[in-house]
């Protein structure tokens, strides 16, 4: 054995390192959980609306028991989008678009079960939906038109009707394989179509076509290209910008509740997981203070035995690398098993997670093991030069 | 390392004293290398104070101590480990041995770093001095002159150019003071190296080339 660890081993009190050890896997454990749990939940915000950028408001005007008495339009007039163009906190505004057109959908799930109904289309201008280009445009003449449905249908399917009816759970990637028969008409013709679901929008509120083709069908069905808009698609440079409300309260708009709310969750959920790794934080320092007071009260002890050392030839650093290897050594341990922890938990909480969102993407890890890996090497360093100046004191001891 | 110098060294404690009667305090001494020193003190007088200035253990003195004319007290820690492995070694009067190693152990944890003597000599060593059975013994149970010859070999089990003996024989018998006098020189002459020995009375006897009253 190393005589010189078979020297310095002297005096190890195991409770206190059990104690440190102990301290700081609960710390680190509550610092990378917290932190995993961060990002896998805002990873559930996230998937919901990926061709939708977060500062994407939806306006419309607000509706009341007056305006449907006296039968005022809900639809923005030319003025009003213009003045709302002219907003400083607005980069663009895009108008939807309704079909004039009669639509009627269908698809069949399998043989026993298919779903068949009336509906309506929208659309918006292109570059507010963020979908590949490929996937997002009609051609004429072709009878496939990419679709983005509401996310609510999928729920109401997966939650209500599936659940109600012990059938199988869809996720977005099965339902996109799926076509709809779409029936067209209007202005005495009459077409089918296929309808590609391309995603899903929490966001948006209504069935989406790309504006091409609304304006192709619109003109071809109808004939008529425009009615007024009832509603905007508006791109703000700063969602929580306060001009936005009070501009909106001014005209009687309003605006989509549910991302204002997501918002206040994720912020929530922000301050709830800063607390708990704060917690993590703080019992990581004290394990790390128990650490260095084990450490000092240690070299205290061998202090005689280390002073020899260095008067027979020993370098400081060469008496300090023990002690330095052995809180290296624990804090390596530590972290391995704290990531084993937050691995076992985050699992049970992956499988609750896929149960209610069957289409969420287990999010990497990597991050937090940088910050794991980070956190290991600042405490080391912090162990090493702490070691190393008072092994240092001993040498400069003297007089 | 060719010679230390003492350049009117004096212990801070003794600043006050009037009509210091010494000869290496408040001198200027040169210690060469081959040569034999004998140092002879009382008690108090500061013999090892002297041995802990000249190993950069203590820095309570006044005047300058000069390795080959630089000052020592500049010496910088990576200086003073080289110096302690490859320049000087010491004999401590209170041996600074680990008790809780065994003898061979206390010296192979010297040697280990540097090299410097083969394990076959170690234990000829160990046979010459009379303590080969008590090699494996512990350190805290063994007598303190056991433990001297144990101290001795290891301070032996290095390079050096001077080597400092403080209070070597102190509790060993004639025969064994002798010994561990023809070990002393026989390595100090092998390796060119100077050989400063204190002592307050008894003193092994070696044909000094000077000695010095503290």
């Amino acid at each position: 054995m190393n005589l010189v660890w078979k020297l310095l081993r002297q005096h190890i009190s195991i409770p206190q390192f059990a104690g440190f050890f102990f301290a700081n896997l609960v710390g680190m454990t509550i610092i990378l959980l917290g932190m995993q749990f961060y990002i896998d939940t805002q990873a559930i915000y996230q998937s919901e609306d990926s061709f939708m950028k977060a500062d994407y408001l939806i306006v419309n005007k607000r509706i009341s028991s007056m305006t449907t008495i006296t039968g005022k339009s809900s639809a923005f007039t030319l003025p009003e989008v213009q003045d709302f163009c002219e907003q400083e906190f607005v980069e663009r505004v895009g108008l939807f678009t309704s079909s004039a057109y009669d639509v009627k959908a269908s698809f069949r799930l399998d043989e026993k079960t298919s779903f068949s109904t009336e509906m309506f289309f929208e659309s918006v201008p292109d570059e507010f939906v963020d979908v590949k280009s490929d996937d997002w445009g009609y051609e004429q003449g072709s009878y496939e038109v990419p679709i983005i449905l509401p996310r609510n249908y999928l729920d109401l399917y997966n939650f209500g009707y599936a659940q109600s009816r012990n059938m199988p759970k869809l996720s977005e990637g099965i339902l996109g394989a799926i076509r709809l028969k779409i029936e067209i008409s209007g202005g005495g013709a009459r077409d089918e179509y296929e309808g590609r679901i391309v995603g899903f929008s929490s966001r948006l509120n209504t069935i989406l076509v790309p504006q091409n083709f609304m304006d192709w069908a619109n003109e071809y069905y109808v004939g008529t290209k425009t009615k007024s808009p009832t509603r905007l698609i508006v791109e703000v440079n700063n969602p929580t910008d306060e001009r936005i409300t009070t501009y909106l309260q001014d005209n009687g708009y309003e605006t989509d509740q549910d991302k204002l709310d997501a918002s206040k969750q994720t912020f929530l959920l922000r301050i709830i997981v800063g607390i708990v790794m704060g917690v993590g934080l703080v019992i990581s320092i004290l394990s790390f203070y128990i650490l260095m007071l084990s450490v000092y009260l240690l070299v205290e002890k061998n202090s005689t035995k280390l002073e020899n050392l260095l008067l027979i030839g020993y370098s400081p650093a060469k008496v300090s690398k023990p002690y330095q290897l052995l809180t290296i050594g624990l804090n390596v341990l530590v972290l391995i098993l704290a990531i084993v922890v937050m691995m076992a938990v985050r699992n049970v909480y992956l499988e609750m997670f896929q149960t209610f969102f069957p289409d969420f993407e287990t999010p990497r890890i990597m991050h937090t093991y940088i910050v794991g890996a980070g956190l290991l090497v600042v405490v080391s360093v912090l162990n090493i030069f702490a070691i190393r100046s008072k092994v240092m004191s001993i040498w400069k001891r003297k007089d | 390392m060719n010679t230390i110098v003492l350049d009117n060294t004096l212990p801070k404690v003794f600043a006050q004293v009037k009509d210091l009667k010494s000869e290496v305090w408040n001198h200027e001494i040169t210690f060469e290398k081959e040569q034999l020193y004998l140092v002879e003190a009382n008690s108090g007088t500061g013999k090892s104070s002297l041995c802990s200035y000249i190993f950069g253990y203590r820095k309570d003195y006044e005047g300058q101590i000069l390795f080959d004319g630089a000052d020592i007290a500049k010496f910088s820690t990576r200086q003073w480990v080289n110096i302690r492995k490859k320049s000087l070694s010491l004999l401590w009067q209170e041996l600074r041995l680990f008790p809780e190693l065994t003898a061979l152990e206390n010296v192979i944890i010297k040697n280990k770093l540097t090299n410097h003597q083969s394990r076959q000599q170690i234990e000829t060593w160990f046979d010459q001095l009379g303590i080969a059975d008590r090699m494996h013994a512990k350190i805290g149970r063994m007598s303190f002159g056991q433990q001297q010859r144990v101290a001795l070999i290891r301070a032996l089990c290095q390079p050096f150019d001077f080597i400092f003996v403080d209070e070597p024989i102190s509790h060993l018998d004639d025969t064994n003071s002798r010994i561990v006098g023809e070990l002393l020189t026989a390595e100090a002459k092998r390796q060119g190296a100077g050989v400063i020995v204190t002592s307050i009375g008894k003193h092994i006897e070696l044909n000094y080339d000077k000695v010095l009253k503290l």
